[in-house]
């Protein structure tokens, strides 16, 4: 665990680029840093290795207070990838790989095993790429080895600085894909810096979003989204960004959350009556009226009604019990997917512990889609409220 | 009597031409590598301290601009002639460029790398042994050619305080209104040079980190 306690940084003397800041980031998570130019992310990360100095507060790993382990004792224990690589560039990818095993006096055969090993970790074939010099590999295949060589001693955090930023968009891609792979086998301790918000939302665990050197907001990726802190990190997550990542919309997020219900007991003049006080066509049959939770156990619409209002029927004679539950957590896409292949208008949603827990309509969708559409609207006419 | 040809007399006198050129590579050789000893780590030194840097390059600047047989006429009341004065003005002339491509190399280095080996946990001395100076290396070697290729030249004036080598002959020819003497002096002496340079040029060349050459 890396752990902030009220740490400041100053170049200067007189102005702080780091205010008193409190950060705990446990072990095997991904923490993205995440800011603007100047809010400090950098220097927060370069901090853990003690290239930057905190001038007040403690940083400790495992509970140990960095400034008291020797900083090149340290730094060979924390992995470290720069946007820049910075692959040695007169030694061969072996070479790169292994300076570190080396200057810690590994034999040579268990160097070179290490080596091999680390290529294929990275997705290259050592027989291919294990003699060739840096300029020799693609930009993407270069911060490749930047991972394998941050990998090379087994650190347990790693920390990341723009890693991916400088490659194309398709490299890029494969890269934060392979980082997850790797992170999923390795469960790291890996504090990432960047400043785009995609690529937060896609490998971050959890995402602290700092400005003028302070966490505004740390959580996980779905709550900066759903729930920012403040109009800073709304403003910097983008409010059209939900739109962008439709698998972080989930059923209850969507969901009408008191739908229109009936009974078992009840008949079909009550269902009219209920459909038209609800203006809906569309009513979830539970197993209880009142207001303790309820079992979802068929739908009634108007077809079901046809031709059967007598007060004999009741709810359970005539329901329909080919209904699609959802859970909570099921997301936006697959929510879609449903609705379009099973031809559902109206997709109950169920909790975990099977009660009836609101429900979707093209109508709630609808809505959703419309509060977007007015913010974007409101963003673009400027500030003329 | 008749008339030498250049080729007579320059076989006649070939022992000496060969003693000259050795004498002449040898004030050379000494003055070239006495400011490799001093200059390179003097180059090391400010490209760590750039504070430094300036005032250094400035100081080694001055002596390069000096026009050489003024520097050897300052330096005669204060180291006489001989050998010694003659040396050391020659070992001033080759601190500039030597001084200046070892801070412009090692400063050359791009600086991904550097932050690389320091977040890495290397030493500074690791660095710099490991990554500065091999990446450097070429750089610095350009900057010996140079400074040897000059000091080939300057050395023919050396002669006149009494050095010896190639100018020895330049100069007797002058006085004596000899125009094969002074070819017997000239033409090693530029031929010196052209071979130097070319030789230096591939032990640049070879010294040049595999990973380099490609580029």
């Amino acid at each position: 665990m890396i752990e902030f306690k009220k740490v400041s940084k100053s170049y200067d003397g007189k102005t702080n680029v780091i205010e008193g800041l409190d950060l705990k980031i446990n072990s095997g998570e991904l923490v993205i840093l995440i800011g603007e130019s100047g809010s400090g992310k950098t220097t927060t990360m370069k901090m853990i290795n003690r290239l930057h100095e905190p001038t007040s507060g403690i940083i400790s790993i495992d509970g140990k207070n960095i400034m008291d382990i020797n900083p090149i004792e340290l730094r060979r224990n924390i992995g470290y990838v720069i946007q820049k690589v910075g692959l040695f560039p007169h030694m061969t990818i072996k070479e790169n790989i292994e300076l570190i095993p080396y200057l810690q006096n590994w034999d040579k055969e268990k160097r070179a095993a290490r080596a091999r090993e680390l290529l294929e970790l990275v997705d290259l074939d050592p027989d291919i790429y294990i003699n060739k010099y840096p300029h020799e590999l693609s930009g993407g295949q270069q911060q490749r080895i930047g991972v394998a060589r941050a990998l090379a001693v087994n650190p347990d955090v790693i920390l990341m600085d723009e890693p991916f930023s400088a490659l194309d968009p398709i490299t890029r891609e494969q890269l934060q894909e392979e980082l997850l792979k790797l992170q999923d086998e390795l469960q790291k301790t890996i504090v990432f810096v960047t400043h785009d918000m995609d690529e937060a939302l896609k490998l971050g665990d959890r995402i602290a979003v700092m400005k003028d050197g302070r966490v505004i907001q740390f959580d996980t990726p779905e709550n900066i989204l759903k729930n920012p802190i403040n109009d800073f990190v709304e403003y910097f997550v983008g409010k059209d960004r939900l739109w962008k990542s439709p698998e972080m919309l989930y059923a209850r997020d969507i969901m009408v959350k008191k739908p229109a219900t009936i009974s078992l007991q009840r008949t079909p003049a009550k269902a009219l009556e209920i459909m038209k006080e609800k203006r809906t066509d569309y009513l979830v049959v539970v197993d209880q009226a009142g207001d303790r939770p309820k079992k979802v156990v068929g739908f009634v619409t108007p077809r079901e009604l046809r031709n059967k209002t007598e007060a004999e029927h009741k709810m359970k004679d005539i329901m329909n019990t080919g209904f699609i539950p959802v859970s909570e957590t099921t997301n936006m896409v697959e929510v879609l997917n449903i609705m379009k292949e099973k031809r559902r208008k109206n997709l109950p949603v169920v909790g975990e512990d099977g009660y009836l827990k609101g429900l979707i309509t093209q109508t709630s969708i609808l809505n959703l889609f419309a509060d977007a559409i007015t913010d974007l609207d409101d963003d673009e006419g400027g500030d003329d409220k | 009597m008749e008339r030498m040809s250049f080729f007579q007399f320059f076989m006649n006198r070939i022992d000496q031409v060969i003693r000259l050129t050795g004498q002449h590579l040898q004030i050379t050789g000494t003055a070239v590598l006495l400011a490799i000893v001093i200059g390179v780590p003097i180059g090391i030194l400010i490209s760590k301290h750039r504070k430094l840097a300036n005032p250094v390059l400035g100081i080694a600047n001055v002596f390069q601009t000096l026009p050489s047989l003024a520097l050897f006429g300052l330096i005669i009341p204060i180291l006489g002639i001989g050998l010694v004065p003659s040396i050391f003005v020659l070992f001033l002339y080759a601190l500039l460029p030597i001084i200046k491509n070892t801070y412009t190399g090692i400063n050359n280095v791009d600086p991904a790398v550097i932050e690389a080996g320091v977040g890495m946990g290397m030493t500074y001395s690791q660095i710099l042994r490991m990554v500065q100076i091999p990446l450097a290396l070429s750089v610095i070697m350009a900057g010996i050619r140079i400074a040897t290729v000059i000091n080939i030249g300057t050395a023919t004036i050396a002669a006149l305080i009494g050095a010896g080598g190639l100018g020895e002959l330049i100069f007797r020819g002058i006085s004596m209104d000899n125009a094969h003497m002074i070819l017997s002096g000239a033409i090693p002496a530029a031929l010196l040079a052209l071979l130097v340079d070319w030789l230096l040029g591939m032990v640049e060349h070879f010294i040049t980190p595999k990973g380099l050459r490609g580029k």
